[in-house]
């Protein structure tokens, strides 16, 4: 059975379906937007089983699409693409489960969530950039119409930036995508041979531009600071599944992309970069920490960790590109940066519902107005306080392991950036404990004496997420096995 | 002799079709009774299909050729792009049928439009200076016709005006070049003139060659020749301003196409950069007046403009490149059923509401749902998002252009694609996103929805659009045969 086909082809019919049901059938888009997210899951498990670790890329399926310029429907796993399809796949159950927009799901919510779910997974397991383009744009397509529909009062805007910002991004990614199909011999689009001839190895002009097209487009997605500006407006203004599935799995195309196009079919020009590029990174960590702590919106906070977040991967891939790292602290830094990127995506989508699930009940998210809040809602606080700790990096949950790993293989190339690194755990670390004391710990305020504490419906989309926390921070190997760098870095 | 030439008319046999069509359609005209005149048009569309369906027959049973001394090359561009003109001139009359219906010269205004379609035809298989400038005359003067046909409308009689005098203008100064070429060479076909032509002097080369891409790039709507488009589509029946977006425009494109690199083989006189040139400007020029519009056919009409530009990067990489033809038939081809679902589209939302202005398409999301659908998804393709057909179309041309080293005219496209969001987004956004408020009486009253051909016509590009996207092998494969005989 062409199983991966089948985890990106399930949503993307189920899509179909819904947007073309009629409207009286109201209970059935959600059921159809679940099973096929259910579905896509249960073939990627599959793919979990037949997986052998350590062997590189594997289990590619096939099928032609458009010789005439050598695009074929190509997909296939590696350590980097099975974990990050994985965790999308995942994450896609709470964020459909959870909804946007009107209850019961609507056609439209329906068919657009289960677009963004088939886009987002046949990019992470897309093998030939034709496909690895178009899904990068029904993203963003997909993604648009999800905020600019059923975001919050400023959506029109948040929607509009987010789009022309992606889009901006996607374009010069397209551009080098040309140069790797024209520089190939013959022209193909197919991934798997370009990273194994690299068509532009050595660090000619040609190679430099073309790197920094793809980076460019890549630190615009993840973000990076300074291409960072659209993330706080869309992350915001998105309905709350809009904004888990916009930090928890879309940022990662950004980091998905560095690893797998500049790193792995561009290393020497990355060579030439790292520096700059790490320092990029250092960049985002310290910026989008101090920017976090000056919130007092508590989704705009948990946005601005996300920039954090991801500056600690832009270093490790950065360190791992390094000239003269060795190659155990190469495979040190992508591990601990794919650990990273799973382990932000489930920690941030749960923030993210826990931001959504207090603005549904109070009417707001200002760290100043609420206080208490583990009075009246003592299971939500409990909860609350995992996702924030995870997020601060302490031991025994999720991303603690991959900061780790991170550090110590940043260690071996750039000892000083990852040394002022450690700064920003330290500002991540009091924000949030802020972040606690403020609203959840303290006497509670009149106004929230009432709220209840989380329904059926809530747990079911959050508790996952907190087990899948813990059982990630306590037995990292869990995804470190699956991931093993060393087995796919080098092709 | 006659031999031959008899010998040589079946390959004929799609012009002839036009020719065919375009007359019987007059005298029909004439017959018919002022309230079945649909039946011309209906007679019209299919002369148009069959035109197409007798390209496709000379292409696979005789095999490309040329035809009467080489004269006209009927050879797989032109085959491809009369194929092309035979199938988006029948939507163009689909999408006529309902406003002209019941007009008092209805009939004869489908005569016009077959006519118009055989100059093209007759244009892009041109190979002799003398019979291009036959077929730009006839191109200009029914276009012109096809304009003024609303003569009680002041903006069409000023729109058509200007049309036919700047056109006549611009076809004179082609005229005037081509008789340097022959002046110069003593030769009119293309590929005589193409063995001379280098060695003449510079200045005259230049000059001359300048003079013959103004009357073609006027055509195509190429800045800075472009100025007419929007008063023209504005005040033009709207139908006619999605034909002439269309069909004249790619002929024009094609027309270059074929006359720079025969005329001017190797790059002579620097036509390549000066092309690239121009393609900048057409695209810059054209996304950053659409960005202003607020009358939804005059931003297309701005866009069609930009696509121009992204249109002739395909002719800037012919002696550069070998992708660059197979680039410019593959885009072409997308682009008109992209551009045609558009104005469909736009066409129908002007039929229940009167007017066409951004709030026009307010809630239309809500009440047409599969318009919508159409609208968004050809607006996207007119950005180039995959997988629609206008991104391969992007595609193939940022391709060739890398390929025939004009990177930075790829990079000028990029920055021009993030622009012209802007515009295809405020269309897109309030038909999703926004409720119709204060139009209720509208709705109510629709003076009439889609008719039966314009629903025709508008699913007929809507799926093309992306269907030439998504299964783009078979297009592909015909524009990389669709290649030049003699060049």
């Amino acid at each position: 059975m062409p199983w991966l086909s089948l985890a990106v082809g399930v949503p993307a019919l189920g899509a179909l379906v819904a947007a073309l049901l009629p409207a009286r059938l109201t209970a059935a888009p959600r059921l159809i937007a679940l099973g096929s997210a259910v579905l896509s899951l249960l073939a990627l498990l599959v793919t979990l089983i037949r997986f052998d670790t350590g062997a590189g890329m594997q289990l590619v399926e096939e099928a032609v699409w458009i010789p005439t310029i050598d695009v074929a429907w190509r997909l296939g796993v590696d350590g980097l693409s099975l974990p990050l399809a994985l965790m999308s796949a995942l994450l896609f159950l709470p964020a459909i489960g959870y909804g946007v927009g009107p209850r019961p799901l609507t056609r439209a919510a329906a068919a657009l969530l289960l677009l963004l779910e088939s886009a987002t997974l046949a990019f992470f397991l897309a093998q030939d950039f034709f496909l690895f383009y178009v899904a990068f744009d029904v993203t963003l397509v997909a993604m648009y119409f999800l905020i600019a529909l059923w975001g919050e009062a400023n959506r029109r805007y948040a929607a509009l930036k987010f789009f022309l910002y992606t889009l901006i991004g996607s374009l010069p990614v397209l551009l080098g995508i040309i140069v790797l199909f024209l520089e190939s011999d013959p022209a193909t689009f197919d991934m798997i041979r370009i990273a194994r001839e690299q068509p532009l190895a050595g660090a000619g002009a040609g190679a430099s531009l073309t790197f920094l097209g793809f980076f460019v487009g890549f630190a615009i997605k993840t973000p990076i600071v300074p291409f960072h500006t659209w993330l706080p407006a869309a992350h915001v203004e998105a309905p709350t599944a809009g904004s888990v599935l916009l930090a928890g799995v879309l940022l990662k195309l950004g980091t998905y992309g560095i690893v797998r196009v500049n790193l792995q079919m561009l290393p020497d020009a990355f060579a030439e970069y790292a520096l700059p590029i790490a320092l990029l990174g250092l960049l985002s960590v310290l910026y989008g920490a101090l920017v976090a702590l000056a919130q007092r919106d508590l989704k705009r906070l948990i946005a601005y960790t996300s920039i954090n977040h991801m500056g600690y991967v832009v270093i490790a891939v950065a360190a791992a590109a390094a000239p003269g790292i060795s190659a155990s602290a190469r495979e040190l830094a992508i591990d601990g940066a794919v650990l990273q990127m799973v382990a932000h995506g489930v920690v941030t989508s749960a923030l993210f519902f826990v931001a959504g699930f207090i603005a549904t009940r109070a009417g707001t998210r200002d760290l100043d107005e609420l206080s208490g809040l583990v009075g009246p809602m003592p299971i939500y606080g409990a909860l609350a306080a995992v996702a924030m700790f995870a997020s601060l990096g302490l031991p025994g949950l999720a991303q603690f392991p991959a900061e780790l790993q991170i550090f110590l293989g940043t260690f071996d190339a750039y000892p000083g950036i990852a040394a002022v690194a450690l700064l920003g755990l330290v500002v991540t670390a009091a924000l949030f404990l802020l972040a606690l004391q403020r609203a959840f710990l303290g006497e509670t305020g009149a106004a929230w004496r009432g709220l209840r504490d989380l329904g059926r419906r809530e747990l079911g989309v959050l508790v996952p997420l907190i087990v899948l926390t813990v059982a990630l921070g306590v037995y990292p190997r869990l995804a470190l096995d699956l991931i093993s760098a060393g087995s796919w870095l080098l092709p | 002799m006659e031999d031959r030439m008899l010998g040589e008319l079946p390959w004929l046999a799609p012009i002839g079709a036009l020719v065919l069509t375009a007359m019987v359609a007059v005298i029909l005209s004439l017959f018919v009774a002022r309230g079945h005149q649909g039946r011309v048009g209906a007679f019209v569309a299919a002369g148009h299909l069959v035109a197409a369906g007798l390209v496709a027959w000379v292409w696979l049973d005789l095999g490309p050729s040329e035809v009467m001394e080489g004269t006209v090359m009927m050879d797989g561009l032109a085959l491809a792009v009369i194929g092309l003109l035979g199938v988006a001139g029948a939507v163009g009359v689909a999408l006529l049928r309902p406003v002209v219906a019941g007009t008092d010269r209805e009939g004869e205004l489908y005569a016009v439009l077959a006519a118009a379609s055989l100059a093209s035809a007759v244009l892009v298989a041109a190979a002799d200076i003398a019979l291009i400038a036959m077929a730009l005359g006839m191109l200009s003067l029914t276009s012109f016709v096809l304009t003024a046909y609303l003569r009680r409308s002041a903006r069409g009689n000023e729109a058509s005006l200007k049309y036919y005098i700047y056109g006549t203008v611009s076809g004179a100064a082609m005229v005037y070049g081509f008789s340097w070429w022959f002046g110069l060479t003593g030769a009119t076909s293309l590929a005589g003139i193409g063995e001379r032509l280098p060695e003449a002097p510079t200045a005259a080369l230049v000059g001359s060659t300048a003079l013959v891409v103004l009357g073609l790039g006027y055509k195509a709507a190429l800045v800075p020749f472009h100025f007419w488009t929007p008063d023209v589509y504005d005040g033009a029946p709207l139908p006619i301003a999605a034909y002439l977006s269309v069909l004249p425009k790619i002929a024009g494109l094609i027309a270059l196409a074929r006359v720079l690199p025969v005329a001017l083989p190797d790059d002579a006189a620097g036509w390549s950069v000066a092309i690239a040139a121009i393609a900048a400007a057409t695209m810059t020029l054209g996304n950053l007046a659409a960005l202003r519009q607020r009358n939804v056919v005059r931003l297309l009409a701005y866009s069609s403009i930009a696509q121009s530009g992204y249109l002739l990067m395909g002719v800037a990489a012919l002696s550069g490149s070998d992708q660059g033809l197979p680039a410019l038939v593959y885009y072409a081809i997308a682009y008109a059923a992209t551009n045609l679902a558009a104005f469909a589209v736009v066409l129908a939302v002007q039929r229940e509401r009167r007017w066409v202005d951004v709030s026009a398409f307010a809630g239309l999301g809500a009440r047409h749902p599969w318009w919508t659908a159409a609208l968004v998804l050809s607006l996207l393709s007119l950005v180039g998002i995959p997988p629609l057909s206008g991104f391969v179309g992007k595609l193939e041309v940022f391709t060739a252009a890398i390929d025939a080293g004009q990177a930075w005219l790829a990079v000028v496209a990029v920055v021009n694609t993030v622009i012209s969001l802007f515009y295809y987004l405020r269309v897109i956004a309030p038909t999703v996103f926004a409720t119709p408020a204060g139009t209720e009486a509208v709705v109510a009253a629709p003076r009439g929805g889609a008719s039966a051909p314009l629903t025709a016509a508008l699913a007929a590009t809507a799926i093309a659009t992306v269907a030439l996207g998504v299964g783009a092998e078979p297009l592909l494969r015909l524009a990389e045969a669709a290649t030049m005989l003699g060049g």
